[in-house]
């Protein structure tokens, strides 16, 4: 049996293309953007950079470790503080 | 109950929901079913005021709490207050270009004969108020500051515009913002800027802060009384604070977001702008209420009297209402304005009740809790704005990335993203507020993401270096879950011996 291993990180080529795909599969059209305009408020360049680094985030959140027992995903922090009673802590 | 809120979101309060639930349960209970059914809109507040002592010439130079306490007096009419706002508007809003679009000067005043001079729900009768333009108003436009939503007319009110105008306010016109709540308010779907800071009016350059750049300028420059803004990342406070102003952004679920465009329904919270603690203090109690149009208002413990909180309190130099504990972000006394936060925590260490007790240590882990991907919330706009994004990309402008990261933030980061939501606000609440009730900061990320209340005021003024303009500086306050009063009274207390809240910025000269 092989032993998995760690795989290449992606080019940022490749993941250009893994952003257009997603874009293409929702039907949204980033083309009508130039390609490169810094002058432009927004440019197809900067948009994919962005696109990458969120991406790129992903690893930096799963490296993270947050024990669900003790913290659930909460979407409302503040509020959850009065319906659970929080600030008897 | 004695004491702020903060420290008493009571284990009884608890178990009575819990008593409620079951009783839902078994068919017995009644859902509120009106704003404020769970939370009797106080208006003894009113009649509490006082008259001010000198009646001013110019009316847009009134505050808000004197507004009131004149008109309930009989001594002014509203119809006099729409005609001093509306000439200044005419006369300078080309130069501030702080509105979208305004209200007429008959349409208000025939609102204003609407409103009864005497009922309870006459709080904010004849005062002007400017909502930022993603607010929903039925009888104006409401762009968001965008393309995407150019040509929008409503036809309803959003939740807070309803209930001020249900208190007699007169919404006077729409306030210009940053594109869809992002940064400083601009001609729709391009980089060049309209809205001027209020004190620099002649000087495109010194920005009046954003995304509730208008609503900051329009209260300011006494284009309005006060204003509501909305902060997703700072954009009530930023404003506040570029443009001299005192204001709050209470415990998220505290105001209604129902009629909002949304940017982030995590993170969006309805903030008051106003010129003083007591005027924000004032509005906050009108439009806070549960509201079952949106449910994260629901269930919370009920209002407590922010107006009393923002009243000076009798004593020595007079003193903040409640023994409370104030300490500062690291770092937070150095830098730029050092020598007026010296000031500042001069009149800390002096002020009666208050126990500064210096530089806070920050909770674990703050760095990474805080700050981009944990600290986001890249995911939250993109699923409310597809139509809008295929309808073509170019509407978004600058924007474009915010709205488009949702379909590349994974699930499980987005799931993650909402445990350390909690993880901070547990280390918040356990290893910061267990040192102070207040906490000066800087930013308020951090804040905004768990939805921790802050405030701002201004403390002096101060040069900016690019234009040497001489602009205000203020300090950002924070406390914890429903800490508004705390907020409130440190503000109060300081505003009863410092006259910097009163500063009115130049006009313009064009």
């Amino acid at each position: 049996m092989r032993t998995p291993q760690v795989p290449p990180q992606p080019t940022d080529a490749e993941l250009d293309r893994y952003i257009l795909t997603r874009y293409a599969l929702l039907g949204i059209d980033i083309s009508v953007l130039p390609e490169s305009d810094p002058e432009a408020p927004m440019d197809q360049e900067r948009l994919l950079a962005n696109g990458r680094s969120i991406l790129r985030q992903d690893v930096v959140a799963a490296d993270f470790e947050i024990d669900p027992q003790f913290h659930l995903p909460t979407p409302h922090p503040a509020p959850f503080v009065a319906w659970t009673a929080e600030s008897d802590r | 109950m004695s004491g702020p809120l903060d420290r008493h979101v009571s284990r009884r309060w608890f178990l009575d929901r819990m008593a409620w639930v079951s009783a839902a349960a078994a068919g017995q209970a009644v859902l509120p079913t009106g704003a404020g059914a769970t939370t009797p809109r106080r208006r003894a507040w009113v009649a509490d005021l006082p008259t001010p002592a000198v009646q001013q010439q110019d009316l847009t130079e009134l505050t808000l709490a004197e507004t009131v306490a004149l008109v309930r007096d009989g001594r002014l009419d509203p119809e006099a207050l729409i005609d001093a706002h509306v000439d200044r508007i005419e006369r300078y809003d080309h130069a501030y270009q702080a509105y979208a679009d305004r209200a007429d000067r008959e349409t208000l005043k025939a609102f204003a004969r609407t409103t009864p001079a005497d009922g309870v729900d006459a709080a904010l009768r004849g005062v002007c108020i400017a909502p930022k333009d993603n607010f929903y108003t039925s009888d104006m436009l409401t762009e968001g500051g965008s393309l995407v939503y150019e040509g929008f007319q409503p036809d309803y009110d959003a939740t807070v515009v309803a209930t001020m105008r249900a208190a007699g306010a007169l919404v006077i016109g729409k306030a210009q913002m940053g594109n869809l709540a992002g940064g400083r308010a601009r001609v729709y779907g391009t980089t060049t800027p309209t809205t001027r800071n209020a004190w620099t009016p002649d000087d495109v350059r010194y920005s009046p802060a954003g995304s509730s750049s208008g609503t900051g300028t329009a209260v300011a420059a006494r284009l309005a009384v006060a204003g509501l803004g909305t902060q997703t990342g700072g954009s009530v406070l930023g404003p506040g604070n570029a443009q001299g102003l005192t204001c709050m952004k209470p415990t998220f679920g505290r105001v209604s977001l129902h009629g909002v465009i949304p940017l982030s329904h995590t993170r969006d919270h309805v903030g008051s702008m106003a010129r003083n603690a007591l005027d924000a203090a004032i509005l906050l109690q009108v439009i806070a209420h549960p509201d079952p149009l949106d449910p994260r208002t629901m269930g919370l413990p009920p209002n407590p009297d922010y107006v009393r909180a923002a009243t000076p309190h009798p004593g020595a130099n007079p003193a903040v209402r409640w023994p409370t504990r104030v300490g500062i972000w690291p770092g937070w006394a150095e830098g730029r304005d050092a020598a007026l936060r010296s000031d500042f925590l001069d009149w800390l260490q002096s002020a009666g009740n208050v126990h500064f007790v210096g530089e806070v240590t920050p909770p674990d882990q703050w760095d990474e809790l805080t700050s981009s991907p944990l600290g986001g919330s890249h995911g939250d706009p993109t699923a409310f704005f597809i139509e809008h994004l295929r309808r073509d990309v170019r509407l978004f402008a600058e924007r474009l990335p915010r709205f488009l990261n949702g379909m590349l933030q994974s699930a499980d980061t987005y799931v993650k993203v909402q445990q350390a939501r909690l993880l901070l606000l547990h280390r918040m609440q356990e290893q910061l507020f267990n040192q102070c009730d207040v906490v000066l900061v800087d930013g308020t990320g951090a804040f905004d993401g768990t939805g921790l209340p802050a405030m701002c005021m201004p403390i002096g003024l101060g040069r900016d270096d690019e234009t040497g303009a001489e602009v205000p500086r203020g300090v950002t306050l924070a406390a914890l879950p429903f800490g508004e009063e705390r907020l409130f009274a440190v503000a109060a207390a300081y505003q009863a011996v410092t006259q910097h809240h009163t500063r009115r910025p130049p006009d313009p000269t064009v």
